[in-house]
């Protein structure tokens, strides 16, 4: 009998399209909502995720994200030096600056300055010498940090800086290599360009070095965001975050539990988290309506067979069984193809800077919601199978 | 009509009622019906469309519940049977065919015809060699993968007599078999279902308005009014 419900499920075949169109498109819509909301908490910690040799993060104890910091005094650097345990320890600035290009448009950047000695924290550069930064005064690296066009520069020598007033409607290009910008009214030279994991919410960067960072923004007394520390051998990051924080009474994390804070501020502090969580759920009601009122219909389209069935001598066991094998089957197959689909587009999107990120329990995540989706709309449908008077099936009825 | 319960006694009701609705809007469907159906005969119910036809033979084949009288069907009394008995009674002692034919679209002929024998249970590949062996008898042999919609009327009211025979019911349940077909057709159908019936011993209860294939009835029972107004011999019925 329970081939025959499959055969009955199949049977039409535009009926069980549009019913598998709509649970792939629920699972697509769940997963891929999902990978995108774990996207972008990824490139919230994006600042974590590609220092990968760092073993614990020092903030001033009042941190507890990478989106909201507050600086600390220097000597905090040596402070953590000096715990036991600390094989390395190099600073971070975080500072947002106004940044001025050459036809006067403006663009606030978020300035990273890395350790001049061992440049921890810059990023890779294709095409240009990593180490040539520290003997260059001045010299910076651009990001465009997850946006678009916000790194365009003019095009032509005569909307350069500009002595007739701002020229912003000219023909501009990305920043490149030997390109310039004004910060504090410095000359800043665009030493490379990188391409980073995006942040969220989206800003472009610059990174230089640490010292740059001080010429750079003399006004500010304390520069020093981050202290990243690696362990040496022997002891564990979170013992040695512990003993630091016992120590210099910083707030010490290491990088899993540093992610774990970003994402849990984010959560609870971020209100564009908040709208797109909002969006994703009406997309997910929607997804969910979708398949639920098509399963329902899909039984109650049948109910004359059912009837047929039932008047043959078949249990409302057996029918039940039949309508939730249907269910079931078309829940894992539609969910099966639009977990796919939805992988096949996230390596997709994932080329164009988006925030994709498939982890392994967003699948289940989405099995999970579409079987219950299935499952209760089955269990919905399955009440006029109940109810069903067999006698219907002759003429007169 | 009202004869003693005996041996050849397939179907004995006394003073069956039903009504549906409530209140204002109650309808009398049977407002007493007696009759005895006996083995191996062909039972033709006929009467005006509302008189209750179809009520009575839900209720007979325990489809439907009676609200009063004594409906009792190869000796056993439908009004005390637990709905899993009744769904055992009807997967092993009814056949039905319909007007409209009822076959499951997407089913090939043969699935269709070893639906019956899958609800009791019966292994797949035994039930389709059975229902094989059953399309061949009623002379669709060579058209057993064909689906519903590729089947003429005949073919398709043919496959449903088969599956009403797969699982050699003993009483067999026709409600207008021949409404939806030509005469040659319903001819035909007629034919193998009486041949049917006599050979194997079986007894069937055909509602018909179909005054083409009365000559088929053993006997004729008419209906008016939710009540059996009167029941006729019928000699000289082709054998």
């Amino acid at each position: 009998m329970y081939r025959i419900a499959l055969q009955m499920l199949m049977g039409d075949k535009a009926k069980y399209v549009g019913l598998l169109s709509g649970i792939t498109f629920t699972a697509f819509l769940v997963t891929f909502a999902l990978a995108y909301f774990a996207g972008f908490m990824t490139w919230g910690f994006a600042l974590v995720s590609e220092n990968p040799s760092v073993d614990v993060w020092v903030m001033d104890p009042a941190v507890n994200s990478t989106k909201m910091t507050i600086n600390l005094p220097s000597s905090a650097l040596n402070r953590v030096r000096s715990v036991k345990g600390v094989a390395t320890a190099v600073p971070l600035s975080l500072n947002d600056v106004v940044a001025r290009f050459p036809n006067g448009r403006f663009q606030t950047f978020q300035m990273i300055g890395v350790d001049d000695a061992s440049l921890t924290g810059a990023p890779l550069l294709k095409n240009a010498l990593l180490s040539t930064i520290p003997y260059m005064p001045d010299s910076v690296i651009v990001d465009a940090g997850g946006t678009s066009d916000k790194l365009q520069t003019p095009v032509h020598a005569k909307d350069k800086w500009p002595f007739d007033g701002v020229h912003l409607d000219v023909p501009t290009r990305k920043l490149r290599y030997g390109d310039e910008l004004l910060i504090n009214d410095k000359r800043v030279v665009i030493a490379g360009v990188s391409k980073t994991i995006p942040r969220f919410p989206p800003h472009p960067l610059l990174y230089t070095t640490y010292s740059n960072v001080k010429r750079l923004l003399p006004s500010e007394n304390k520069l020093l965001t981050f202290i990243m520390v690696s362990a040496k051998k022997g002891i564990s990051a979170r013992q040695l975050a512990k003993r630091i924080e016992q120590q210099t009474h910083l707030r010490a994390r290491t990088s899993n539990d540093f992610k774990e804070d970003t994402v849990h501020w984010y959560l609870i502090n971020s209100e564009d988290v908040g709208d797109m969580a909002s969006m994703l759920i009406l997309a997910m009601t929607v997804g969910f309506g979708v398949t639920g009122v098509m399963l329902y219909m899909f039984t109650y389209e049948n109910l004359k067979q059912y009837a047929v069935l039932k008047a043959m001598g078949a249990s409302n066991s057996i029918l039940l069984k039949m309508v939730f094998i249907q269910a079931g089957s078309s829940a894992l197959l539609g969910t099966g193809i639009g977990i796919g689909l939805c992988a096949i587009v996230g390596e997709f999107v994932s080329t164009i800077a988006f925030p994709f990120r498939l982890m392994w329990f967003t699948p289940l995540v989405g099995i999970l919601g579409v079987l219950i989706v299935s499952l209760t709309a089955a269990a919905i449908s399955s009440r006029p199978v109940l109810k069903l008077e067999p006698s219907m099936v002759f003429s007169g009825r | 009509m009202n004869s003693e319960k005996n041996h050849h006694t397939v179907i004995y009701c006394r003073n069956i009622k039903k009504t549906y609705g409530e209140g204002e809007a109650k309808v009398f469907a049977l407002r007493g019906v007696d009759l005895d159906v006996y083995q191996n005969e062909l039972l033709m119910l006929v009467g005006p469309s509302g008189c209750g036809k179809t009520t009575f033979v839900s209720i007979i084949s325990a489809l439907l519940k009676a609200d009063s009288g004594e409906c009792s069907v190869l000796g056993d009394d439908l009004s005390k049977l637990s709905d899993d008995k009744k769904n055992y009674f009807r997967s092993h002692s009814i056949g039905f065919v319909f007007q409209s034919f009822n076959l499951l679209p997407a089913l090939t002929a043969v699935e269709n015809v070893a639906i019956p024998l899958l609800i009791q249970g019966v292994k797949r590949t035994i039930a389709l060699k059975e229902a094989k062996i059953v399309l061949d008898t009623v002379g669709l042999g060579s058209r057993t993968h064909a689906l519903s919609g590729e089947l003429s009327g005949g073919q398709q009211q043919m496959v449903a007599i088969a599956r009403a025979l797969v699982h050699k019911p003993k009483i067999i349940i026709c409600d207008e078999p021949t409404s939806n077909l030509d005469h040659e057709s319903g001819q035909q159908v007629m034919v193998l279902l009486r041949r049917l019936v006599k050979q194997e011993n079986k007894t069937l209860v055909v509602v018909t308005h179909d005054n083409r294939i009365f000559y088929f009835a053993d006997r004729m029972a008419y209906m008016d009014d939710g009540k059996i107004i009167k029941i006729e011999n019928k000699n000289g019925a082709p054998q």
